[in-house]
């Protein structure tokens, strides 16, 4: 459980657990008194439903740019603005032919979304062990950060060159 | 896979100074054959007469390379030579196609196509060995490598095995991968470390990898992705993976591995 | 490219217009919602336990501890009070009341009542045995006979007793069917009895307790309460699935094989749309078919629901799901749900990973098609035994295509040390070497419970928390 949780929980029962041990103690003292079970104290627990304020309409702004005299396209194709979307630019072609709309292509498809036609399983981690093995012994050439001429001295290829001499 | 020592041929080795680092020839002959260091010290000779044909263009170590004169403002792109302008035509190219992750220009604005010339340089060597005439041979400048044929004439099946560098402990080997003829010809190895960290991640982010080696059929190809993947990470590792004909072993900052099935063991797949 | 241009004009989730990297605070709040409301009923929980004692002792209870036998009866008292207190809680928790589902899922909501049903029992036997000691004594006979006099004497109390004994039933052979996994209709039918052990005690309640008794203000909390729990029951037990059933008047529209040994039921029905985004999710589904109607299965979407279809995929995995197979195009079907957390609400995090094991995968689809992240920041695994097994593969490689996310694929026998949810040689991965930003997503996990399991230990291993880890047992 939570902190928080438990602590709540904790604080809420002890809370109405002494409400109800005062009101215990109130019907107690008065039975001893009067001999006679008064009816228990307003102990007004009434959680009022009300709440429900209403969640403000989401209207969801159809954002058809339908424009009212479609009539008035010409034929032929249109190239619109380049938009930002979330995955990407995008700019949008509208052929139109007969006065409407006949295809919606998108044309220009940036950086963004290219890279995210580029995906999957082509590199994966791997161990170590999966690696084909060898020792300096039994290769015919190294592979390497470039070495510079000074460094080459004390590298691996150097020593394969020498074996070769 | 360990090669077993084919006592049928003997390798033989050459190395020269080029372009900063040292440029190892290493060709395969029969066992017994006469003419084989003659025929290896000419191969060598003419190759480095490529290395040195365009260092003495595109080196900025060269006081009187024209990639110094235009770094210093001495002369205009637009009235370079037409093998400069091609090769920084070519860098454009490879920037556009790594998504900016390659990129020719140091970030104090000089042009720097030495990332590019390298694997240029190594090409043409390559070239020039064919049209010499030798068969089986392993080229290795600087750690990047490309071959021809196999170390083992008798056994035309065997690869060349190229062993890769632990960047922990550059005296280890991580691991190898066998290269030959046709679309596994060329490797090369990318560090975010070397040369005084000499690849910038992208928007001079840290890079996410330590060291990054590409196999692929060219060796250009291989050398730009291998640097390129360095500066772009992951990201860029699977674009690299996905539109060209390449293996990739990526090594972490942390020392984890990441690599597209080629180099995987074959037992281990 | 027509595909991600149309998901790219229509987000899947309610647009809002809100500003970049918004997505995380979104989330986070939302998180922050759904522990308030847990919390909530942790509380609400405690205190309606609280009370029930504490109404008890505003009744001037606790004069009644002053010599030993009353103070017996006194326990007596209270421990049928907290008793009945529980059954109402465990009735409520199994009425899935959607504010519940909402805060704690169903799983969880199933789980506390699981836990509560044995301490519950204890207070009702604790209950008798105190007072028929606690009555003995006053009486000054031993208890059996104070037992057999009461049952003779007392109106109602013979209905309390076999109350008690349906009770001991309901809990010992639910325990026992737990354990010893019989069929679910089994248990189910079992289960119907505590409405039978619940009304069978009410009556002694209202004639015998004296805080029932009529003039009592407490009277009218525990008519309340009960009222409230009858209430939950018949509007979210039984009326929400028939309304359900009405509103989307299903029917199977055709079965397709889905790979090694499974098939997708495609549904179609009519105002679907309104069950958007519910992937994840399940359902409970009955299939009016002869033979198979008093079957209900508990199964996950495969797919988002689109206008006018649904779509299941399910695993032959004998008894119910092999009937299912072969089910009819045009047979009816009736549904209640969504329900679980196991979906887009629980969200926390911007990252999301998907890991799913066999025909747990299914679900995964359902979510992936659907969620909220950035390109990039999704992972999808993928695991099987066999290739064969990588349910609707293909499905989910063209959704990674194109909502870019990244997919791995991890096929082959299950290791026998370190992390037994990889493959063999994989072992000495783990789920962090797939992920590099873990501690920023979400981890949805389904499969077989073990698999689930040693998934969840390894994401909790690299420091994840509950909140950002959601988990569906896919056994069925």
């Amino acid at each position: 459980m939570r902190a928080r949780a438990a602590a709540g929980a904790a604080l809420a029962s002890a809370g109405i657990l002494a409400a109800g041990w005062q009101a215990g103690a109130q019907a107690i003292e008065a039975s001893q008194v009067t001999g006679v079970t008064t009816s228990g104290g307003t102990n007004g627990t009434a959680s009022s439903g009300s709440g429900s304020s209403s969640t403000s309409g989401s209207g969801t702004t159809g954002g058809g740019s339908r424009a009212a005299s479609s009539s008035a396209l010409k034929d032929g194709s249109y190239t619109g603005a380049i938009e930002s979307t979330r995955f990407g630019n995008v700019q949008v072609q509208l052929v139109v032919s007969g006065g409407k709309i006949t295809d919606v292509k998108a044309l220009q498809l940036t950086d963004a979304e290219r890279r995210s036609q580029m995906i999957s399983a082509t590199a994966a981690p791997i161990l170590r062990s999966e690696v084909l093995q060898a020792q300096s012994g039994n290769v015919d050439t190294v592979s390497g950060a470039t070495v510079t001429s000074d460094a080459y001295l004390s590298s691996l290829q150097a020593a394969l060159d020498a074996a070769h001499a | 896979m360990q090669p077993m020592r084919d006592e049928s041929a003997v390798l033989k080795s050459r190395t020269f100074l080029a372009m900063g680092t040292v440029v190892s020839l290493t060709a395969s002959f029969p066992t017994g054959g006469s003419a084989d260091p003659k025929e290896l010290d000419a191969a060598v000779r003419l190759i480095e007469s490529d290395f040195a044909e365009l260092e003495e263009r595109f080196s900025l170590f060269r006081e009187d390379s024209e990639a110094s004169a235009l770094a210093r403002g001495v002369i205009r792109l637009a009235h370079a030579s037409p093998e400069m302008r091609a090769c920084y035509a070519e860098a454009v190219e490879w920037r556009r196609r790594t998504h900016g992750a390659f990129t020719a220009e140091r970030p104090d604005g000089v042009l720097d196509l030495s990332g590019l010339v390298k694997g240029r340089a190594i090409a043409q060597a390559g070239d020039s060995l064919d049209a010499f005439g030798l068969r089986n041979w392993c080229l290795n400048a600087g750690g990047d490598v490309l071959v021809s044929g196999t170390p083992s004439p008798g056994d035309p099946e065997r690869s060349w095995l190229a062993g890769i560098v632990d960047p922990a402990d550059r005296r280890t080997l991580l691991g190898a991968y066998p290269l030959g003829s046709g679309a596994r010809r060329a490797l090369a190895t990318s560090g975010s470390a070397e040369r005084g960290d000499h690849i910038w991640g992208v928007g001079g982010r840290k890079s996410e990898f330590v060291q990054v080696s590409v196999a692929g059929p060219d060796i250009v190809t291989a050398d730009v992705l291998a640097t390129a993947i360095v500066a772009g990470g992951r990201e860029l590792l699977d674009v690299a993976a996905l539109e060209w004909d390449v293996d990739v072993l990526a090594v972490t900052r942390d020392g984890k591995l990441l690599a597209t099935p080629g180099f995987r063991a074959p037992h281990a797949a | 490219m027509t595909t991600a241009f149309r998901t790219a004009d229509r987000p899947a989730q309610p647009p809002s217009e809100r500003p970049a990297g918004g997505l995380a605070r979104t989330l986070r709040q939302r998180g922050r919602r759904r522990l308030l409301r847990e919390d909530f009923l942790t509380i609400l929980g405690w205190a309606s336990g609280a009370a029930a004692v504490a109404l008890y002792l505003a009744d001037g209870g606790a004069g009644q501890f002053t010599n030993v036998t009353s103070g017996i009866t006194g326990l007596g008292i209270i421990a049928g009070l907290i008793g009945t207190d529980l059954v109402l809680v465990m009735l409520l928790l199994a009425a899935r009341i959607p504010f519940i589902d909402a805060a704690i899922g169903h799983d969880r909501a199933m789980q506390v009542h699981g836990k509560l049903g044995k301490p519950a029992l204890y207070l009702i036997l604790a209950h008798m045995v105190f007072l028929l000691v606690g009555y003995g004594l006053a009486d000054r006979v031993n208890p059996i006979a104070e037992g057999i006099s009461m049952w003779n004497d007392l109106p109602d109390l013979w209905l309390a007793f076999i109350s008690t004994a349906l009770f001991i039933l309901v809990v010992v052979t639910s325990l026992v069917a737990v354990r010893k996994k019989f069929p679910y209709e089994f248990w189910y039918v079992v289960h119907l009895l505590t409405y039978a052990a619940v009304l069978t005690a009410l009556p002694h309640q209202f004639s015998e307790g004296q805080l029932f008794a009529p003039g009592q203000w407490q009277r009218w909390y525990w008519i309340a309460f009960y009222v409230l729990v009858l209430l939950a029951l018949l509007r979210y037990r039984i009326w929400a699935p028939i309304a359900l059933t009405f509103r989307h008047q299903l029917s199977v529209s055709r079965v397709v094989a889905a790979g090694d040994g499974a098939v997708s039921i495609e549904l179609t029905g009519v105002r679907l749309e309104e069950l958007t985004g519910a992937g994840g999710r399940f359902f409970i589904w009955r299939f009016l078919a002869p033979g198979l109607w008093w079957h209900h299965h508990p199964f996950s979407l495969s797919a988002d629901p689109a206008a006018g279809r649904l779509r299941i995929t399910i695993r032959n995995l004998g008894r119910g799901s092999a009937a299912l197979m072969s089910v009819r195009p045009g047979t009816r079907v009736a549904l209640s749900g969504p329900y679980g957390l196991f979906g887009h609400a629980a969200r926390t995090r911007p990252g999301l990973v998907l890991v799913g094991s066999g025909i747990g995968i299914t679900p995964l689809r359902a979510i992936l098609e659907r969620a909220e992240f950035e390109p990039g920041t999704a992972t999808v695994i993928l695991r099987a035994s066999t290739p064969e097994t990588l349910y609707l593969r293909d499905e989910i490689a063209g959704l990674c295509q194109q909502r870019g996310a990244t997919m791995y694929e991890l096929v082959g026998h299950r290791a026998r040390r370190g992390n037994a949810w990889l493959p063999r040689h994989q072992t000495g991965l783990r789920l962090s070497d797939y992920v590099p930003n873990l501690a920023a997503a979400d981890v949805y996990v389904c499969g077989p419970k073990k698999w689930t399991d040693s998934v969840l230990e390894d994401a909790r291993s690299t420091g994840l928390v509950d909140e950002q880890l959601h988990h569906e047992r896919f056994d069925w």
